[in-house]
């Protein structure tokens, strides 16, 4: 592993620390770069910074944000960046089999009960009888990239209503919002509060659940570089705990709904600090509402839907056939569900 | 008429002109490709350039060899050689008329030119989500994309071709009594030939770089969409394959106006 200045701080610290006899925290002040997407389902690391649990686990968090999952799994093998949270993609995949990134933990997951992803179609196939994700056979199925999370759940649905799907990469959500309005694609998938705003302009419909074909699909996952993960045990064990008390504040307030509206109301508020900042709060309040996916506790694996989703990987040639499940995930630091 | 006489100590004159002029050398250029392919293959087996780093040349070339057996290649090949044909032959002969016209007449020099130099530093990526709305997710907004790229780096060539040309040799064209449309096709056209072909060579190139940029919005094949899918997968061995296919491309476009200058220009030599 090479040395960059925040690890050898680390180690000093960690040194200093030992030599100190010092038990908790076992790493002071351990400066760290966190890779977050501006949504709701990152709220995990919004809350433990916030919230001072990062700091309290002795971590210095800085986030950093991204506009798509593959380009974070790339800052973690390049060490820009320690932690990331997201899909788990054909980057990650492709990156964890050369030995640079781990999947460490769990993070968003569906849930049935809870307002999950969603399929749509753009109006004109709605008109044209598109009704069901099943009337998509044969229509054209907008993906962002060939092995991001929409090919995934495209390619599941199809598999089980055993239709064949044109699907079509356009790279952004920007572009696959544009071109889903102007009917130059027929469906897509999308975590709620992007859908339920979509389908409220009447140019687009919501017609599926995406929980009914992928139960406990386990959408994005907490990963970080095969170095930290192997090396820095007690590092990212904290990172996880304070991570994992962050999540487990906003199930509570947000998901569960078990402390009433203040609270709800306060982690609204806390989020649109980092998710829709260019919108007012009473704007941005009800789409950060709708788009409380449950966040797994504790960042627990789940490994079959992990498993399933490496497999469908394979299955599609996107990824090398030989990568084994450890290789790309490390289950020692949390449970296994 | 008086005896020129040369002077008892004259100096021998060496014979100084000649140079500056580019003479084929075979295989150096071959030889630069080799060393450096070679150094990276040892790199990477010696172990001083990780696998995230560069992939193994060996492996590009086994993936390129899969590519080529799976009949994949063909597939990819023939629909971005489709694209880059059909978008720059609209753009090129766009570019080369109103590039002509431009250069012939004042009028429409004056109205066109700051229009083409408007267009020119547009990213024309940028433009790529209004061109599917405008022609169509399928080839259309693709043919759209090279087409307009092509179009003005066209254009701006041509226009200084024509500016170009000798004057003196339009004036004796003149004094010759050549009609106005023999001038423009006897001196005018073959003198602006030149310039306007080392335009296309960089016309061309830019084409060749939009295939990827207009392969990004709708593609399922292509070369761009397969460099696309590859760098989204973080699979090297298959974005080097891809991007061999460009550069190989690249040369073979250059190659070919190289035998139509050589066709065109002999008047030249």
């Amino acid at each position: 592993m090479l040395m960059n200045r925040r690890h050898a701080l680390a180690a000093m610290g960690g040194a200093a620390a030992a030599a100190t006899g010092l038990a908790a925290p076992a790493i002071a002040n351990t400066p760290l770069v966190v890779g977050a997407l501006r949504l709701t389902s990152h709220a995990g690391s919004y809350v433990a910074l916030d919230r001072g649990y990062f700091a309290d686990a002795g971590l210095n968090v800085e986030l950093r944000f991204f506009d798509a999952a593959q380009p974070m799994a790339v800052a973690i093998a390049s060490g820009d960046v320690d932690f990331g949270i997201t899909a788990m993609t054909g980057a990650l995949i492709s990156l964890a089999d050369r030995g640079a990134v781990k999947v460490i933990g769990g993070a968003l997951q569906e849930e049935p009960g809870i307002t999950g992803q969603k399929y749509l179609v753009s109006d004109a196939a709605f008109q044209d009888g598109v009704t069901t994700p099943a009337a998509l056979a044969g229509r054209r199925f907008a993906i962002s990239q060939a092995g991001s999370s929409f090919h995934y759940m495209g390619s599941k649905m199809a598999k089980a209503e055993g239709i064949d799907l044109e699907f079509i990469p356009l790279q952004s959500v920007g572009n696959i919002i544009s071109s889903l309005r102007s009917g130059q694609v027929d469906g897509w998938s999308i975590v709620p509060h992007i859908a339920l705003a979509l389908a409220g302009s009447g140019d687009v419909h919501i017609v599926g659940d995406v929980a009914d074909y992928i139960p406990d699909y386990q959408v994005t996952t907490v990963f970080t570089s095969s170095g930290n993960a192997a090396n820095e045990r007690a590092m990212t064990e904290s990172f996880l705990s304070a991570f994992s008390r962050g999540v487990a504040d906003f199930n509570a307030s947000m998901v569960d709904a078990t402390e009433g509206d203040a609270a709800r109301d306060e982690m609204v508020r806390l989020i649109h600090q980092y998710v829709y900042t260019d919108r007012e709060y009473e704007k941005a309040a009800p789409s950060i509402i709708n788009g409380a996916m449950r966040l797994t506790p504790n960042a627990a694996l789940n490994v079959a839907s992990l498993k399933d989703q490496l497999d469908w990987f394979k299955a599609e040639d996107l990824v090398d056939q030989d990568i084994a499940f450890e290789t790309v995930v490390d289950s020692s630091y949390v449970e296994s569900v | 008429m008086t005896e020129v006489t040369m002077p008892e100590k004259s100096r021998a004159v060496p014979f100084r002109g000649g140079g500056f002029r580019p003479r084929p050398v075979r295989f150096v250029g071959l030889g630069v490709f080799v060393v450096l392919i070679a150094l990276v293959e040892w790199g990477t087996r010696a172990g001083w350039i990780s696998a995230l780093t560069l992939p193994r040349p060996s492996d590009v070339l086994a993936t390129f060899g899969e590519l080529y057996r799976s009949g994949a290649l063909w597939e990819h090949l023939s629909v971005s050689l489709v694209r880059l044909s059909v978008g720059s032959a609209i753009g090129v002969s766009a570019g080369v008329g109103i590039g002509i016209l431009i250069g012939l007449f004042s009028l429409i020099r004056a109205g066109l030119v700051p229009l083409v130099a408007a267009l020119f530093p547009i990213p024309k990526i940028a433009l790529l989500p209004l061109f599917v709305i405008w022609f169509g997710i399928d080839e259309g907004s693709k043919y759209a994309l090279i087409a307009l790229g092509t179009f003005t780096p066209t254009v701006v060539a041509t226009y200084g071709a024509v500016d170009n040309v000798d004057r003196t040799l339009i004036r004796m064209g003149q004094s010759f009594g050549l009609s106005w449309l023999s001038i423009v096709r006897k001196i005018v056209l073959p003198g602006a030939m030149p310039g306007i072909l080392s335009g296309l060579r960089i016309s061309l190139a830019i084409g060749i770089i939009l295939l990827v940029a207009a392969e990004m919005l709708g593609a399922t094949h292509g070369v761009g969409s397969y460099i696309l899918q590859a760098g989204s997968l973080y699979d090297l061995e298959r974005l080097f394959a891809g991007v061999t296919i460009l550069s190989v491309l690249g040369v073979t476009v250059s190659g070919l106006i190289g035998l139509v200058e050589k066709r065109v220009l002999n008047w030249r030599a």
